[in-house]
């Protein structure tokens, strides 16, 4: 197996099994603080797959900084070797997306919290799940 | 047995996105992306800015960080919509943070540290488009020095009339960035200023201007979020009125 | 072009909600009448604006940050997301009108509800005219993030709880939604629906049917589609009364389209209307069952609202010019007679103590006017001839009878007699039971009074000259019929 093949298994399997590690807490977990910690462990999982997606081999960092400028000369020369910065930009997007889930879904469990008084969803069903 | 049932639910699913995403060609050798590609190409050319993520960000997909900028907003109202309680309530539960002072170590070092903290998320909004980082990262800095003060003292609250200035001006200084663009013949969120040379602080147009707006509203909105959710206290005998 | 972009209806509700604060300290009641102007500023500009495409058959493109379609993200206001905005900025300025003065609730909490409702209205908006797919996504989360705070509004009530539940299978469809787009990304490179569509037969079959079904669960959810809209009922009855007409008219047509637009414009698979088809059937029927089993009026109205739904999926489902006309027309009215039912609907509930359809009998005495709007808006649903409802429910018919689908056809004729069952037996209870209690209801106030006469006076003119929307559905039905018109429009190509 070559360097590359192992990288892609490796990065590819880690970021699903996140993404599956934090599906599952949110399917079977009964407190509500692992359910939301179960949410961002989901969010982290795929935004891992998405940077992974960016990868290319020897990459740099898409910046034109004057280090780069000036061992590569010419910006198309730079362009060349540097990593996709779509899936960058995109995952800035999603992680500060995922902050304000979570921290809506915090403040929602300190309400029910106040309400009920226990964070275990079985005890707080008034209404029908 | 239900968790059985999850967990092969999640296996199966799992295996199956795994070899999805298996079959995607990874690790070529330069950007196989259409869009990926122009934007490389085309940020140091005509936008002369060195971080093509912060270009991506502000200029070709700025309109998703504005929508970005809107999701914390909506976060920050929310958490006060949700977390809110009338006055009456509020003074009479008195609330406290921590029942335990910090040691003093930390409040001196907090003391010694927060000039600095701040220093440096100003320095990594300010410098977004040239080096790593922007107006979220500094924004999340500056809000971490926050957090700090938060925890080291007690007493220490935040004060949320300026707070709210910050935000609300940050904010629409964005969006006003954005609407000048067409004011001046151009269209929404297009630079309309000299765009300078690569990898001068001065450089890329109205895209410093903004990644500054962000940096400040992210600092202010998330230094709410902290002092919301830590001035929370939950006492177990509160009854609120239950209309 | 300065007076009239589209681009006006998001920057400009995110301008106002962020300064919205600042506006409150200049002086209070400015939180309230700033939404309101800005509303009147849509509902003027989204007429003139379809009226000038209907007339030159011009769409308005707007590219963002100056780059072209493919390189940036663009905004499409053609026929037929013109006319969805159209009836959205409708509903804005009535939904506005009538929560002016919903009930006295203490500034801090008005001026967040102003600020949630600007942004809400703002995303559905922006989930209907983006023309980019990750965009499509940050809207999704910008209406799902507002739902959240809107339905967790009122302390006191089980707000929190059914805002729990609507967060948590909202983030499931947004991290489907996620992955979804990532697979696309990664096979074409491009974020741009038309561009997108131009070259979804590039992508390996296996990894588009993965990325369809993603994209389609993830919409799906939004639009409150069979196996996943168990958050939808509780967020209707828990959120404020104007609140559910929200959810009815924007959120859920939003997903709605999105959901169309997948559809009939990215992919392109045969299969995908088979797949709609037995999706919606299945909502409609699970729905309007669950439906006629509900003790609270509230809970009723939103399993009717999701069977509509179902209804409106099977239409389009047809895939063909009258199917999509009835799918479109029936969108319209659904907005239009559910916003209505929820807008009287809360003051009944409001005035009964338990929220029980039972505790409502005699309110046709008591409250006169409201109970005779939420009868008039009964009877629209149902598809009784002097309504808007009945012209919907008969394209639809005709649309089903030209695919020759008799038992189709007899299926909606008899779910369309469970919903006269239940929709009657709530009417009856209005009129034809004994007020149990003589104290004092609270009335609606004159704005929410004047909300809801407006809607029912479209709804009754719609239902009496169809011919005023028609013209425009059959502009907007040809459009999201014609998948080259579209990537022509946004590419230019």
């Amino acid at each position: 197996m070559d360097n590359i093949l192992i990288l892609k298994i490796a990065f590819i399997g880690a970021s699903i099994t996140l993404l599956f590690i934090g599906l599952y807490a949110v399917l079977t977990k009964r407190n509500l603080i692992k359910i939301v910690l179960g949410l961002s462990i989901m969010d982290n999982g795929l935004n891992l797959l998405f940077i992974t997606m960016g990868f290319v081999k020897h990459g740099t960092a898409p910046i034109f900084s004057p280090l780069v400028m000036e061992k590569l000369k010419t910006v198309d020369a730079a362009a060349q070797v540097m990593v996709d910065p779509v899936v960058q930009a995109l995952v800035l997007t999603a992680i500060v997306i995922g902050f304000g889930v979570t921290a809506v879904a915090l403040a929602l469990v300190l309400r029910l919290y106040r309400h009920h008084n226990t964070t275990n969803i079985d005890e707080i069903r008034n209404l029908k799940w | 047995m239900k968790k059985l049932i999850a967990l092969i639910f999640v296996l199966y699913i799992g295996v199956e996105m795994f070899f999805v995403f298996y079959q995607i060609p990874f690790g070529m050798d330069r950007v196989q992306s259409k869009v990926g590609k122009f934007y490389l190409e085309h940020s140091p050319k005509d936008l002369k800015v060195a971080n093509a993520v912060t270009s991506i960000v502000v200029n070709f997909r700025g309109f998703d960080t504005l929508g970005e900028v809107t999701v914390l907003f909506i976060a920050t109202t929310a958490l006060g919509s949700i977390l809110f309680r009338s006055r009456k309530v509020h003074n009479r539960l008195n609330s406290k943070r921590t029942s335990v002072e910090a040691s003093m170590i930390v409040q001196v070092a907090g003391r010694f540290l927060v000039p600095l903290i701040v220093l440096l998320g100003a320095y990594v909004f300010i410098h977004g488009h040239l080096t790593p980082g922007g107006g979220f990262q500094g924004g999340v800095i500056i809000a971490t020095g926050v957090l700090f003060l938060l925890l080291a003292y007690r007493q220490f609250s935040v004060n949320h009339e300026p707070i709210t200035w910050i935000e609300s001006l940050a904010g629409a200084t964005f969006a006003g960035l954005g609407l000048t663009g067409i004011f001046v013949g151009k269209t929404f969120l297009e630079n309309f200023l000299g765009t300078g040379k690569l990898n001068d602080l001065l450089s890329g147009g109205i895209i410093p201007l903004i990644y500054i707006a962000v940096g400040f509203k992210v600092a202010a909105e998330l230094t709410g979020i902290l002092d919301t959710i830590l001035s929370i206290s939950v006492p177990v005998e509160e009854t609120e009125n239950q209309n | 072009m300065v007076a009239v972009n589209p681009i006006y209806y998001i920057a400009l509700p995110l301008f106002f909600a962020f300064l919205l604060p600042l506006f409150g300290k200049i002086h209070k009641e400015l939180i309230r009448i700033v939404p309101g102007l800005l509303y009147a500023y849509f509902l003027g500009m989204s007429f003139y604006m379809l009226r000038h495409v209907f007339v030159t058959g011009q769409p308005y493109i707007v590219e963002i940050a100056g780059w072209k379609a493919p390189w940036g993200i663009n905004l499409v206001f053609d026929a037929f997301t013109g006319l969805i905005i159209t009836f959205i900025s409708v509903l804005a300025f009535l939904v506005w009108l009538y929560s002016y003065r919903f009930k006295k609730v203490e500034f801090d909490n008005a001026l967040k509800y102003f600020v949630l409702l600007m942004l809400v209205t703002a995303g559905s908006m922006g989930i209907v005219m983006t023309g980019d797919i990750f965009n499509q996504f940050v809207f999704l989360e910008i209406t799902g993030l507002s739902s959240y705070g809107l339905t967790a509004y009122y302390r006191g009530r089980d707000g929190a709880e059914a805002a729990f539940k609507y967060l948590l299978i909202g983030s499931l469809a947004s991290t489907f939604v996620l992955m979804g787009i990532l697979l696309i990304y990664t096979q074409l490179g491009t974020l741009n629906m038309a561009d997108i569509a131009r070259n979804i037969h590039l992508m390996k079959p296996s990894l588009k049917i993965a990325a369809f079904l993603l994209l389609f669960m993830g919409f799906g959810i939004e639009a409150e589609m069979f196996p996943m809209n168990g958050w939808a009922p509780d967020a209707y009855s828990q959120a404020p009364g104007p609140i559910g007409a929200v959810f009815a008219s924007m959120t859920s047509k939003a997903g709605l389209y999105a959901l169309i637009r997948l559809t009939f414009t990215i992919f392109d698979f045969s299969s995908v209307s088979k797949l709609l088809f037995i999706m919606g059937l299945l909502t409609l029927l699970f729905a309007e069952g669950i439906a006629l089993r509900q003790e609270k009026i509230k809970r009723m109205l939103a399993y009717s609202s999701i069977g509509q739904i179902g209804l409106i999926m099977v239409a389009f489902s047809f895939n063909t010019y009258l199917g999509v006309f009835a799918g479109i027309f029936l969108m319209i009215n659904h907005a239009l007679i559910k916003s209505l039912l929820f807008f009287s609907a809360s003051y009944l509930a409001y005035n009964s103590p338990k929220k029980y359809i039972k505790d409502i009998q005699g309110f046709g005495k008591v409250m006169p006017i409201t109970s005779f709007l939420f009868a008039l808006g009964a009877f629209a649903i149902i598809g009784f001839p002097p309504f808007s409802g009945f012209w919907s429910k008969f394209y639809f018919l005709l649309a089903a009878a030209q695919k020759h689908y008799i038992v189709l056809i007899v299926l909606i004729l008899s779910v369309s007699l469970v919903e006269l069952v239940y929709y009657l037996r709530v009417v009856h209870k209005l009129y034809f039971a004994k007020p149990t209690g003589d104290y004092e209801p609270h009335s609606p106030n004159w704005n929410g009074m004047l909300a809801m006469i407006l809607l029912a006076l479209v709804i009754i003119a719609i239902g009496v000259y169809p011919d005023l929307v028609t013209h425009y559905i059959d502009k907007a039905a040809v459009m999201i019929m014609d998948k080259a018109q579209y990537i022509h429009n946004s590419l230019g190509i």
